[in-house]
This record gives structure tokens, C-alpha cells and sequence, in this order.
């Protein structure tokens, strides 16, 4: 008997749901307009992490640590050190350079002009030699320069990692993160405060029929369910215009941005289809998710009797 | 079948209580009248029966399941084994007549089908098929209350429980309201009626209960009015 219950129950109550919004159509538009200024809101956050993260990862790739070794370093403390930065599991990787490594490469770079280094070989190589480390974490850095010093006068000269910027970036990037997260919180609650008021009117406008369901023997699933249908299709309709209004202006901010020379040489945007994919799930779920619980919170009290 | 074990219920600890260590049995198939002053206690033992309200004290069996033991889950289950008909009908003013019996079907999950063969029959029942698709407000309110009772047994509950149908109809609809009770009685459910209508109990000779302030002062086989004016 339960489960056949379930079977028809999807007509009616879409009947129900969709008389109510038209019903409460201010209140309604009310819901779903705060459902759009906070999606839009929270997008233009979640861009603008979406991009940091890309820029910053981007950055990461190519970022490493050199441990530069003492120019008489033994084979011994080659291989302690060496021992020990591979043992840590702060570091993905870790690649030795010997000093005639360092100025081929360092010849190769210089091109054309490699001829300026012709006069440097093996006996009098001025490159360094030296262990190049990439880390798992980027926040990891400076506690792995603090490792890789901890053997200073035994093999090792000196660290050196990335440009200021890429700490500034990693910083950066973990405020925008926290940021999206607590305006996340925010506007969360204040949506599903906005759609609990309006699903309680929903509730209040139909207590009647709330009470002649319970008369007739309704589950508290079966009278729930109309209700939790209509704040998540608010929910869901509100994600959906701020998804639109979103794409329209980023692919116009966009079309303003490629013609000027505003952003850093060598970074871009992050791709406008990897951010509309990620925001458009991102949206439809955090709207229904949205309106669902403001509307479990609204007919809860009245369903006890 | 219903049975109260020493039921007590006191809505406030300072008031008199609402209903005072009442027993009785209404056996399966029983039409019962349920009389009293206003402020007896006799919405308050409908409510109990319906599980609204719980006892201060004492058990209340139905068909032999003690519904004190009901979960939250469960009360709508014992709702299903029992229709309600109230004074003010309590109608869906948006519904037709039709979708307001249909209503309670399709609560319960069952099939249009279903619900397309039955409801013409409890509306026939209650002589109502010519009205099947108007409004609450363009009937009688003896039309309505019909309504409302074939929306009370067209889930074919074993209680009908009516808590003064006939308070808001002429004598002459009351009549007509109680002699369909009484043939859905015939029919095997058991009925219970909450009346303020002495005429309607005299004449039936039915079994009369009366609740004088939350006692169960008088039941009567073959009963008549219990308590003067
Ligand atoms: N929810 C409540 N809270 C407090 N007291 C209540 C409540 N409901 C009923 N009472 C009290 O319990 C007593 C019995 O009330 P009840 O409604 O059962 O009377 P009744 O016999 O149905 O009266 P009527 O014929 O007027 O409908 C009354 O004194 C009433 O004031
Ligand atoms: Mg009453």
C-alpha cells in the first residue's frame, strides 16, 4: 500500500505545485528574484576564484625549488641530502643537476649568444650544481626551503624558490577561496530564509487542505512533498536566469578584456566553457538544494498535530 | 471496534479535566450516538479516537491495536481505517465535487482507474451523481455534508466518525443526512455520531452514550436524549 502510493503520486502533486506558484505569484517572484541576486553575486565570486585557481595552478606547474650545493660538495652529502628531500612528503620530485648540467642548459638558453660562455669549462664552471624539487603544495614551499636548509654547511649552499609573485598569487588564492566560501555561507542563508517565508505562506494559504490530508489519512511525505517541489523549482528557476545573466556578461567582459592590454603578459582567463560548465551544475544544485531546505523549514511545524 | 480503558485527558493541569476515567466498547457493525453539553468532552473523545490528541491516562484500542503505541509514521495508517465528517464540512472550495472524494484516493495512492469507477458509486450512494462536477459553493449545505461523507467512506474505512453532521441542516436534511449513515451502517461499518439533534436520537433507536462534564454518565441500548436541557 505505501509503495503504490508512491507510483501516482508525482501527477497530482505537480498539479498542486504548479497552481500554488501562479497562486502566490508575487511572493513566488519574490524568491526567485533573491535566488538570482544571490547566484549572481556568488558567481561573479566563483568566477573570480575559478580564475585565480587556474591562474595559480597554471603558475604552480611550472614552479620549483633549487637547493644549490656548496661548489666542493662530497658524494656523501650528495646523497644525505638528496636521502632526506626525497623522504619528505611535502616533495613530488626531486632531479639532480650537476654544474655541467647547469651550464649547457644555461648555454642553450642564451642562444645565439652561447659563444659568451666559451670561455667556461669543466675546470672552471661557475654553475653550481643542484637539486631541482617540485612540491605537492604550493603552501608547502617555505617549509621545505626550511628542510633543504637544515643541511646549510653540509653540502648545501643555499634555496632559492619562484618570484615574490608566486607567493603573492598563492596567497591571493586562498583569500578568494575563503572569500567565495563565506559569501557562499551568507548568501546561502539568506536565500533559504527568503524561500522559507514564501513557502510558509504556500503552507499557511493551504493549512486547510493541509488538515483534511491529514483527515484523510496522507503520509507527512505526501503533504510534504508539494511543497519541497515548489521552493526547489523556485530554486531551480532562479539558478537558471542567473546562470544566463552570468554567461552574458562574463562573455562580454571577456570580449572588453582581449582587445586591451589589461591583463599580465603571459596569463589568460580561464576558459569561458571550463567556467559556464563548472557554474551551470554548480548552480542548478545550489538553487534546488536551496529551495528544498527552505521549504523543509517552513512546513515542519505544521505537520506536527 | 473501539475500546477506552480509564481514559483521562486534561488539556491544563488547573482545569477540570476534559475527559474523567471514561470506559466503554462499541462493538464492530455498532451505531452509536455520542450527546452531551457543550464542553462535555465529546470532540475531545473524537480526537482521541483520531489520534490528535493523546490520553493523560488510560489506553484507547482500535480494531484491537492499542494506538497509544502508534508512531508518528504510523497515524496515518490508522486514519486510513476511518472516516471523518465534521459540522463544518471542510471541503476543498477549489475542487468540484468530483476531485474532492477523488482527493482522498488519490492521497492514498490509488489508480485513476480506480478512482474513475468508485467515486461515481459513493456519490450515487449519497444521492449526489447530478451534482459531480460543481463547486462546494454552488450547493446546499445538506448537499455538502453528502460531500463530505462520501468522501468519508470512499476508502471503505470500518469507523465512520461524525462529529455533528447535521449541526448546520433543517430538520429535513438532517433526516436525510442520518438515514445515509445509516445505510452505510447497514453495510457493515461502525458508526459513531456526536449529536446536539434530540429529535434525530429519539427517533432512531440507537445506542446513546452521554458524557456529562468528561464523565460517561449514561449508555443506553435502545437510547433516548440522555440529559435534560
Ligand atoms: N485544546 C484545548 N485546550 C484546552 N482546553 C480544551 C481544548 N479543547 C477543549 N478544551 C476543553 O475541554 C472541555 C471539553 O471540550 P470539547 O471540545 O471536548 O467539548 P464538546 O463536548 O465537543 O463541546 P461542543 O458541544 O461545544 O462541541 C471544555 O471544557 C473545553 O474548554
Ligand atoms: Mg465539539
Amino acid at each position: 500500500m505505501k509503495f503504490s502510493s508512491i507510483k501516482t503520486m508525482p501527477k497530482n502533486v505537480v498539479r498542486d505545485t504548479l497552481k500554488s506558484i501562479e497562486r502566490n505569484n508575487l511572493m513566488s517572484a519574490a524568491s526567485i528574484l533573491s535566488v538570482i541576486a544571490a547566484l549572481i553575486i556568488l558567481g561573479i565570486f566563483l568566477i573570480l576564484t575559478i580564475n585565480v585557481s587556474e591562474l595559480t595552478k597554471d603558475v604552480e606547474s611550472r614552479l620549483e625549488l633549487k637547493v644549490f650545493l656548496q661548489s666542493d660538495f662530497t658524494d656523501a652529502q650528495k646523497l644525505t641530502v638528496q636521502q632526506a628531500l626525497e623522504d619528505s612528503d611535502m616533495i613530488e620530485s626531486v632531479t639532480f643537476e650537476s654544474s655541467q648540467e647547469a651550464l649547457d642548459k644555461f648555454s642553450a638558453s642564451l642562444d645565439q649568444y652561447s659563444s659568451l660562455l666559451s670561455g667556461y669549462n669543466s675546470q672552471n664552471n661557475p654553475m653550481p650544481a643542484s637539486f631541482i624539487i617540485r612540491v605537492k603544495d604550493p603552501n608547502d614551499l617555505e617549509a621545505v626551503q626550511t628542510l633543504a636548509m637544515t643541511f646549510k654547511d653540509k653540502g648545501v649552499e643555499y634555496v632559492k624558490y619562484g618570484e615574490e609573485y608566486v607567493q603573492v598569487l598563492v596567497n591571493f588564492s586562498n583569500f578568494t577561496n575563503t572569500l567565495s566560501l563565506v559569501v557562499l555561507v551568507v548568501l546561502s542563508i539568506i536565500s533559504i530564509f527568503i524561500i522559507y517565508n514564501t513557502i510558509k505562506l504556500t503552507v499557511f494559504a493551504r493549512r486547510r487542505e493541509i488538515g483534511i490530508m491529514k483527515y484523510v489519512g496522507a503520509t507527512n511525505n505526501y503533504i510534504r512533498s508539494p511543497f519541497i517541489l515548489e521552493g526547489t523549482l523556485l530554486g531551480l528557476i532562479g539558478a537558471i536566469v542567473a546562470f544566463l545573466v552570468i554567461r552574458i556578461a562574463y562573455y562580454y567582459v571577456l570580449g572588453l578584456l582581449s582587445g586591451s592590454s589589461f591583463l599580465p603578459v603571459g596569463t589568460t582567463l580561464a576558459s569561458p566553457d571550463l567556467v559556464m560548465g563548472k557554474l551551470i551544475y554548480f548552480f542548478l544544485i545550489y538553487g534546488g538544494l536551496i529551495g528544498a531546505i527552505g521549504s523543509i523549514f517552513a512546513i515542519r511545524k505544521f505537520l506536527d498535530v | 471496534m473501539i475500546e477506552f480503558k480509564n481514559v483521562t485527558k486534561s488539556y491544563e493541569k488547573n482545569k477540570s479535566d476534559a475527559l474523567k476515567n471514561v470506559s466503554l466498547f462499541i462493538d464492530k457493525g455498532e451505531f452509536v450516538f455520542l450527546v452531551g453539553r457543550s464542553g462535555a468532552g465529546k470532540s475531545t473523545f473524537i480526537k482521541l479516537l483520531l489520534r490528535e490528541i493523546e490520553p493523560t491516562q488510560g489506553s484507547i484500542f482500535i480494531n484491537n491495536y492499542n494506538i497509544a503505541n502508534l508512531s508518528k509514521r504510523e497515524i496515518p495508517f490508522l486514519r486510513r481505517k476511518m472516516g471523518v465528517v465534521f459540522q463544518d464540512f471542510r471541503l476543498l472550495e477549489n475542487k468540484s465535487v468530483f476531485e474532492n472524494v477523488a482527493y482522498a484516493m488519490e492521497i492514498i495512492g490509488k489508480s485513476e482507474k480506480q478512482i474513475r469507477k468508485r467515486v461515481p458509486l459513493a456519490l450515487d450512494m449519497v444521492g449526489l451523481s447530478h451534482r459531480i462536477n460543481h463547486y462546494p459553493h454552488e450547493l446546499s449545505g445538506g448537499e455538502q455534508q453528502r460531500v463530505v461523507i462520501a468522501r468519508a467512506i470512499i476508502n471503505n474505512p470500518t469507523i465512520l466518525i461524525c462529529d455533528e453532521p447535521t449541526g448546520n441542516l433543517d430538520p429535513e436534511t438532517s433526516y436525510e443526512i442520518i438515514s445515509i449513515l445509516e445505510e452505510i451502517n447497514r453495510r457493515g461499518t461502525t458508526i459513531v455520531v456526536v449529536t446536539h439533534d434530540r429529535e434525530i436520537v429519539d427517533v432512531m433507536k440507537k445506542r446513546v452514550l452521554t458524557l456529562e462534564d468528561g464523565a460517561l454518565t449514561v449508555d443506553d441500548a435502545i437510547g433516548r436524549y440522555g440529559y435534560e436541557v
